[in-house]
């Protein structure tokens, strides 16, 4: 169905190609992940398949891709819109009509297939992705999992044989994350449908690929079945990362997987977590019986939580809990209609945002949003300025801040030229510049490779060490188990769960981590924490009681 | 479901009443009916559907708004409340009673113009308003409907960056301190449209069979430059030597000649129609109410019409047949609220 043929891509103006060398086959009914670092051309190769790249980029393409028997380059992307359909990462940005059935309609109209035809197609299209009770809903009033399968469904009106996917999870929560790649594994298996999607969330959609495409960059990518290629890649999901711990062959990609290994070892009784850490100290963050109305409904319902120095406490709930706008709400960016945020003994609602944010940095969702300076460093200096500050008054100068944020040599850089994980990196040094003494970060890991995640854990475990209170709005919760002391549930506006990361994580079926799922009732959330009661003291496999 | 087209007629009735009156307590009145029409199109949704702007919010802004420029900037009327040094240019001289009354004028009649078009943007959707182009401009169509949606996309982008910006310490007291809110602003915008540009690219957006080589209709080009010609000779010669009814007669020609151009150039541009809504015998009852609102205040409403509270501030007068009239602009609520219990019952 799908065959690069020594494809080399180079984007205009680029002095290197972006892809380089690239030969792989999909076979009809596949699903081909694509997986590398940020910036390896994962999402070029996916414009690739329906000719966007080069015909909406722009540069030069060499070798030869063929899909459904067609060749995109000479088809063009209209052509090409019959055969593949093409889902980009933020679904809201490729809507054009304002309702569910009139979205999908729309290719439909374009493309003048009648009425009764359409009626079907339509209505099949409900059928296959669940949408018909939303059939008549605004989209504007759709959760993030529920307006990523619109957008597949749309993708698929005119029966394309290919449906390509740029990071169809990166914005979903657990649950609606599982809701769409199921839906995407019945049209694989119902339909046929060939897919290929790119992906970072190795964890949620490795059981389901049949093909791994790892771009390297300048290695030469690794193509394969799943079991070929894991070997070979850092950023494995941590089942398989147990399993290469453990020695297990063939590693397994999912828990399914896992589980005739794990039936087959000794394993001990955990320690389970206790249910909440005792605190000492003064807190430097704290919420008293908060409601927030945002949008004319309580985002936020009564919730009181204290944040300590020298804690990271994850902030975990589905899309549309209220976790943004708690986070707005202690940095005075909304008002409470009840309750008080308090900043030390100071009262928020008292104080000037700028003020607050002078020792509460706060990351938000979109990083973008802060950075329009012409260099990186420039950004530090902008900050400083807003707030009356000289980078004498500080204890480290914003130069060395950008070193221990890996940034040194891009301070003269324009910061929108960055990769993602870069201008996260560029956003956190432009609010921590001011040496905050508390951090709230909004989804900090969308969007970031293995080894940007990585940095970041890093960054902050040290921060962390250094008395920060940090408070991490996040889906990923293998990232919560690996970094937080203390892990919070929000539902529907309030906090429902409250406790160690063992406690929250290991007992709410939704946010279980793949060690949680493997190994439940024990309380072990990381690698690290099965490791240490499943192995031996000469590391061999404990054997069976 | 009402009819798209009920709604564009009961917004020209309302724009009728609107810009024909006025008289404040009449702009009341048609603000508070109109008002009543966006609550009940926020209910039965039952959704978070919501304008960006409330018009509740902006009457709040507009209002004051307009009878502080106006008093402001405008020093006629005999009522004097206070004076400013007339050494303070544009705002110098006496700030009148009268001046403060007709700027709130101003402002309640651009309130109430707000509201109007608040219960279009929520009561239509994007689908109608393209549906309603000549299928040769569909494209167009379609760009202006991107660019409808792109308001509520972009206010919320100004609300991020300027919230952004101040967790960075910027302080939003003048002018220049809105100024590098412009370039995230300007360029969080272009990625959007060019996002938006390649997913309309990739769905085969104004695709057809013919190749790209494909000739032109050479009907269609002579057609539209034909009627061209027709419309500007009619038109020059009423005006350049006085010939109505050649004139008239060359633009009807004219007239004429264009749409059969756009007929025809719409049959080379195939596209299909998903669910017509059907005309039903309530847009019908709307449509009849919204034009019976416009009749009864050109008829009886006479001087209280156009109210001015110059030169002296006097009582706006009230009819009360008018007013009655005006609630004819309220038959969509019912309407609404008979939707509601009828999707109610079902849900049961």
């Amino acid at each position: 169905m799908i065959a690069f043929d020594r494809v080399t891509y180079t984007y205009p103006g680029a002095t290197q190609p972006v892809l380089r060398d690239v030969s792989f086959t999909v076979a009809q009914g596949e699903v081909a992940l694509v997986v590398g670092p940020s910036g390896v051309g994962k999402s070029t190769l996916l414009r690739c398949l329906n000719g966007l790249a080069p015909h909406f980029s722009g540069g030069t393409l060499t070798g030869k891709v063929l899909v459904a028997g067609l060749d995109p380059v000479r088809e063009s992307p209209r052509g090409m819109s019959r055969h593949v359909g093409f889902v980009f990462q933020d679904p809201e940005a490729q809507f054009v009509m304002d309702r569910v059935e009139d979205e999908l309609a729309f290719a439909l109209e374009n493309a003048a297939i009648p009425l009764p035809e359409m009626d079907v197609r339509v209505e099949t299209l409900l059928h296959w992705l669940d949408l018909a009770p939303l059939r008549a809903r605004a989209l504007t009033t759709l959760s993030g999992g529920e307006k990523q399968r619109v957008a597949i469904a749309a993708a698929l009106a005119s029966h394309p044989a290919v449906l390509a996917l740029d990071e169809p999870t990166s914005q979903l929560d657990p649950q609606s994350a599982k809701e769409v790649l199921a839906a995407l594994a019945r049209l694989n298996v119902e339909l046929g449908l060939t897919i290929v999607l790119a992906e970072h969330r190795l964890e949620r959609v490795l059981p389901f690929a049949d093909r791994l495409v790892y771009l390297r960059g300048l290695e030469a990518p690794v193509v394969g079945y799943p079991e070929e290629v894991l070997p070979h890649l850092e950023l494995a999901p941590p089942v398989a990362v147990l399993g290469k711990a453990l020695g297990w062959s063939p590693l397994p990609l999912s828990i399914e997987e896992a589980l005739p290994f794990v039936q087959k070892m000794a394993v001990g009784e955990g320690e389970i977590s206790p249910a909440i850490l005792p605190h000492g100290g003064f807190p430097y963050l704290t919420t008293e019986d908060l409601t927030v109305v945002y949008n004319g409904l309580p985002a936020v319902r009564g919730v009181s939580v204290a944040l300590y120095p020298g804690e990271v406490v994850a902030l975990l709930g589905r899309n549309g809990a209220g976790k943004t706008t708690l986070l707005r709400a202690l940095v005075g960016l909304v008002h409470p209609q009840e309750g008080k945020v308090r900043l030390g003994v100071r009262n928020v609602a008292r104080l000037d945002v700028a003020e607050v944010c002078r020792q509460v940095g706060y990351l938000p969702q979109d990083p973008n949003a802060l950075l329009f300076a012409d260099t990186v460093l420039d950004e530090l200096y902008i900050t400083l300025r807003n707030h009356g500050l000289a980078p004498e008054d500080l204890t480290l100068a914003p130069e060395t801040l950008l070193a221990r944020l890996g940034l040194a040599d891009k301070a003269q850089t324009y910061p929108r030229d960055l990769s993602v994980g870069e201008r996260q990196r560029v956003a956190l040094a432009a609010i921590l510049v001011t040496q905050p003494g508390a951090l709230l970060l909004d989804e900090p890991t969308r969007g970031l490779d293995y080894e940007a995640k990585q940095a970041l854990l890093a960054l902050l475990h040290e921060w962390r060490s250094a008395g920060m209170a940090i408070l991490l709005v996040t889906h990923d919760v293998e990232l919560a188990a690996q970094v937080a002391d203390r892990a919070l549930l929000m539902e529907a506006g309030q906090i429902v769960r409250e406790g160690t990361p063992g406690a929250v994580l290991a007992t709410t079926p939704l946010f279980h981590t793949q060690m949680a799922r493997l190994f439940p009732g024990k309380g072990w959330l990381t690698v690290q924490e099965v490791l240490r009661y499943v192995t031996s003291p000469n590391g061999g496999i404990a054997p069976r009681a | 479901m009402i009819h798209a087209t009920a709604w564009y007629i009961w917004l020209l009735a309302a724009l009728s009443v609107l810009l024909g009156t006025r008289n404040p307590l009449y702009l009341i009145v048609l603000l508070a009916e109109m008002a009543l029409v966006v609550e009940a199109l926020y209910a039965p949704t039952g959704e978070k559907l919501r304008a960006p702007v409330a018009p509740g919010r902006f009457a709040l802004f507009v209002v004051p708004a307009g009878a502080l420029f106006n008093v402001l900037t405008t020093h006629t009327g005999a009522t004097v409340l206070l004076r400013l040094p007339e050494a303070i240019p544009l705002l110098g001289g006496p700030l009148t009673l009268e001046g403060l009354v007709y700027g709130a004028i101003n402002g309640l009649s651009l309130a109430a113009l707000f509201t109007a078009f608040t219960v279009l943007n929520l009561a239509v959707p994007i689908r109608d308003l393209i549906r309603l182009a000549p299928r040769a401009f569909y494209p167009l169509a379609v760009v202006v409907s991107v660019a409808v949606t792109f308001v509520p996309t972009t206010l919320r982008q100004i609300q991020e960056v300027r919230e952004a910006q101040a967790v960075r310490g910027r302080r939003m007291r003048g002018l220049r301190d809105w100024l590098p809110l412009f370039m995230p602003l300007l360029i969080g915008g272009l990625e959007h449209a060019l996002q938006l540009a390649e997913a309309l690219t990739a769905r085969g957006f104004a695709s057809s069979d013919a190749p790209f080589d494909a000739p032109r209709d050479q009907g269609v080009r002579y057609g539209l430059l034909g009627a061209l010609l027709l419309l500007l000779t009619g038109g020059l010669l009423r005006l350049a030597w006085n010939l109505q009814v050649w004139g008239w007669l060359l633009m009807l020609l004219g007239a004429v000649l264009f749409g059969w151009a756009l007929r025809r150039a719409g049959r080379s541009a195939p596209r299909s129609t998903y669910r017509r809504i059907p005309w039903t015998r309530a847009d019908t009852l709307i449509t009849l109410g919204a034009a019976l609102t416009v009749i009864p205040l050109w008829l009886r409403a006479g001087a209280a019409r156009l109210y001015s509270p110059y030169p002296a501030l006097t009582l706006p007068l009230f009819d009360p047949w008018v007013g009655l009239a005006f609630l004819g602009l309220t038959l969509p609520v019912f309407q609404l609220y008979r939707a509601r219990v009828a999707a109610a019952g079902a849900a049961l």
